[in-house]
């Protein structure tokens, strides 16, 4: 299996936590991977997109045209980072409007959600995570899976994390 | 047992397997997660593993424990070895006994650094071995036999890493493993450890010219060998070292290219002979390496082609595209680009630069400093750590290396007398490099301000302890400055931008009285500091009143704040998510009060 996932976001909104969960989680199901996280001044509010590779591959970095997988906790983050996705690959984003693409694209407005009250921002990569959980059909990993890996990077915050994971699961678009 | 590790975790485990006992450094990105890491999982062993104030402090500390016996290591990032490189320089001639290995992290493709730097060029200037991992699980294996090759030759061993490897993740099959404490113990040994010029150094020189010759061998038979020997026979050859021969052999792997690869573990010493004879066999040669062409101006002949040659890019980062283009380049490849996008983005979007965090005290700092000493009357030297980020504020001057504003700020004061220089430095950063310099200004009676921005912690590379930080009412930054010789004014931060702008008028006044530099220590916190931060953070929660907001600009120029923003009205609107509640905005920053406090 060769299954490629980029993750893009901004400073402070949680990507290298995103990298840590499918990178546990591909160790616990056997699978090679190399995953990448940027740190130092991107973390100052800074653009920061991370790679993750599951499969026999032999350096972290995706290139363009290449993506299964998008995962944007940011729209114009989203945007920046279209180079990499393939085409008719997944694009999961946190935007209320989106370009057409030719991708399959799950658009959820989770900044809104969050100021409504559905969850607390701190925990819109895990929404985020479970948005692509429900939509994406060739996503490598399973609901448990996931928890697995998040229970095992923090087992304090891990019930309040399900939580925030299973309103994205069961949240439907009006 | 296998792991998930990042690479820098890697090398941390691959030291303690190597049975470092002793571990120091100084933070830097991408480098700081390894002292951490062996740290943590030496927790009940007796090692020494602690940050020292600056690169070079920290290596003589680790190097005396590896003349003492010890194995011992050192960990920086690449600009951390420009301050190291002195003792370097003598360390290579002198050797060790126990293992020393320095550990140096590049950032290819200037991702947190103010330098791209190629750390193995630094290896082969200082005549040291470096070893050259590809990933993480090869960081720990290399971390293991750099420590046994130092140990082996008695000289200090290089274990370069660079951001993609110290920042990467995989599986790493971590080995099970006894630490063995050992006493050190030093042997009295003048004419080698205290050699003097020249007879002694001369001899020292001799003989590591020796050792470099038996390490070229060694790496022969051990690393270069084995591989020459899995090597096909094509017609063409790639040789390539550390991250890039990942880049090489997936690019490969994917247009579908039989051709022969051989991996270098050591660039530095090659041996030459047997490499120039191998070369010899091929009709065309690509050095691929991360970053400058040490590998190929060692092997330079007719029919290499590299960097030196202009077929592989010469600055940034690698990525596979650019390997297919100098395969491209020298003709090992004929076919289309498979690594263009598949989407054309003409959508307009502003990519977010860094910024100083929300509720960030240094953001008051700049612009109180901007309000009372003008821009066009003032010089504003500034230094390397998250308060370089006041360069948004356009507060900030010039950025040369730590400790340079203390004494860039004395260069100005002189060159440029009519302007007011006001430098700022952060606490660490003072303490790494900015003493020196400030002791310099003093007894010069050099006349400027430098703001000491005290949050008592590394906050940019993942807020590691400061002396002052780690050792309360010992190490007192405030001692230190008067010790020094300076003028000190104290500040209490508040967040209140009329306050911060009330004692920087004052600090004006006091500037006109005195002769000597007068240092400002401007006690502060970091937001993302979760000790301090909670008490330090009010919790008023700002909007906008419309009718108020004239687009003066002001808040996005001045102040940059990371949740301002215009709207379609044209109008600046607070993202609630990004808000931390400072309050700050709504104590006197727009002109117009636009800053209202928001209920919820």
């Amino acid at each position: 299996m060769k299954y490629q996932i980029l993750i893009a976001g901004f400073g402070g909104q949680g990507v290298v936590f995103l990298v840590k969960v499918l990178s546990i989680c591909a160790a616990k199901k056997g699978y090679k991977f190399l995953g990448t996280e940027n740190h130092g001044m991107s973390q100052r509010g800074g653009s920061v997109s991370s790679h993750i590779k599951i499969g026999n591959f032999y350096n972290p970095l995706i290139d363009y045209g290449q993506a299964d997988l998008l995962i944007g906790l940011d729209r114009d983050e989203a945007i920046l980072n279209l180079p990499y996705l393939k085409k008719g690959g997944d694009l999961v984003v946190n935007a209320s409007d989106f370009p057409k693409l030719e991708a399959n694209e799950y658009i959820v407005d989770a900044n809104q959600l969050a100021e409504d009250g559905l969850f607390d921002a701190k925990g819109l990569n895990v929404f985020m995570l479970g948005t692509v959980l429900k939509n994406v059909k060739n996503f490598p990993f399973s609901v448990e899976e996931i928890k697995e890996a998040i229970k095992e990077i923090n087992p304090k915050f891990a019930k309040s994390n399900f939580e925030i994971l299973e309103k994205a699961l069961n949240y439907e678009r009006n | 047992m296998k792991q998930t590790l990042m690479g820098n975790e890697a090398i941390a485990y691959g030291l303690l397997h190597a049975n470092t006992q002793m571990i120091s450094g100084y933070p830097g990105t991408p480098s700081s997660e390894i002292l951490t890491t062996f740290e943590k999982i030496s927790k009940n062993l007796p090692v020494y593993a602690k940050w020292a104030t600056n690169e070079k402090v920290g290596f003589e500390v680790a190097y005396a424990g590896a003349i003492a016996g010890l194995n011992t290591a050192v960990t920086m990032k690449q600009v951390g070895l420009n301050v190291a490189s002195d003792a370097l320089m003598s360390a290579s001639f002198i050797g060790n006994k126990g293992g020393f290995v320095l550990i140096v992290a590049d950032d290819p493709g200037f991702h947190s650094s103010q330098t791209e730097q190629d750390s193995r060029e630094f290896a082969r200037f200082a005549r040291i071995p470096v070893l050259d991992p590809a990933t993480p699980a090869e960081a720990y294996e290399f971390a293991i036999k750099a420590s046994e090759l130092s140990q082996k030759f008695g000289i200090p061993v290089m274990l370069r890493s660079v951001m993609r490897v110290s920042h990467s993740r995989e599986i790493v099959e971590v080995k099970d493993f006894n630490f063995e404490e050992k006493k050190g113990s030093f042997k009295r040994d003048i004419p080698r450890w205290a050699a003097v010029p020249r007879a002694g150094r001369l001899g020292q020189a001799y003989e590591r010219e020796k050792k470099l010759k038996e390490i070229a061998k060694y790496s022969y038979e051990n690393f270069i060998k084995p591989e020459i020997e899995k090597l096909k026979g094509t017609k063409n050859l790639i040789i390539s070292s550390g991250a890039a021969f990942g880049y090489v052999k997936e690019t490969l792997d994917e247009l579908g290219l039989d051709i022969d690869v051989l991996k270098i573990d050591m660039p530095y010493p090659l041996p030459l002979d047997e490499l120039k004879s191998l070369i010899k066999h091929y009709e065309k040669v690509l050095i691929i390496e991360e970053t400058y062409p040490v590998i190929e101006e060692e092997l330079r002949s007719e029919n290499v082609y590299g960097k030196m040659s202009g077929d592989v890019h010469t600055i940034d980062e690698m990525t596979k595209e650019r390997v297919l283009k100098a395969l491209k380049n020298v003709g090992f490849y004929k076919g289309e680009n498979i690594y263009k996008p598949a989407f054309e983005n003409n959508f307009e979007v502003i990519s977010r630069k860094p910024n100083l965090c929300s509720g960030c005290p240094h953001r008051d700092i700049f612009f109180a400093i901007k309000k009372v000493f003008r821009p066009k009357k003032s010089i504003y030297p500034s230094d390397i750590g998250c308060y370089t980020l006041g360069i948004n504020q356009q507060a900030i001057d010039t950025v040369l290396c730590m400790g340079a504003s203390v004494s860039m700020a004395h260069g100005f004061s002189i060159a440029d007398n009519k302007k007011t220089v006001i430098a700022t430095i952060g606490d660490s950063t003072f303490f790494h490099s900015g003493v020196a310099p400030l002791i310099n200004a003093v007894y010069q009676k050099a006349k400027f301000i430098l703001v000491i921005l005290d949050n008592s912690t590394v906050a940019m590379t993942g807020r590691q302890a400061t002396p002052e930080r780690a050792a309360p009412g010992e190490v007192d930054l405030k001692k230190v400055v008067e010790g020094c010789g300076a003028e000190v004014m104290e500040y209490c931060y508040e967040p209140d931008i009329k306050k911060t702008i009330e004692f920087f008028k004052e600090v004006k006044k006091r500037y006109e009285e005195v002769e000597v530099p007068l240092v400002v220590i401007s006690r502060q916190f970091c937001v993302l500091d979760k000790e301090r931060a909670k008490e330090n953070l009010k919790g008023v929660f700002a909007t906008v009143d419309e009718e108020k907001c004239v687009a003066c600009d002001v808040c996005t120029t001045q102040f940059v704040c990371p949740p301002m923003a215009y709207n379609e009205k044209g109008k600046i609107e607070i993202d609630p998510l990004l808000c931390v509640g400072c309050g700050v905005c709504i104590s006197g920053i727009c002109p117009t009060d636009a800053f209202i406090r928001r209920d919820k």
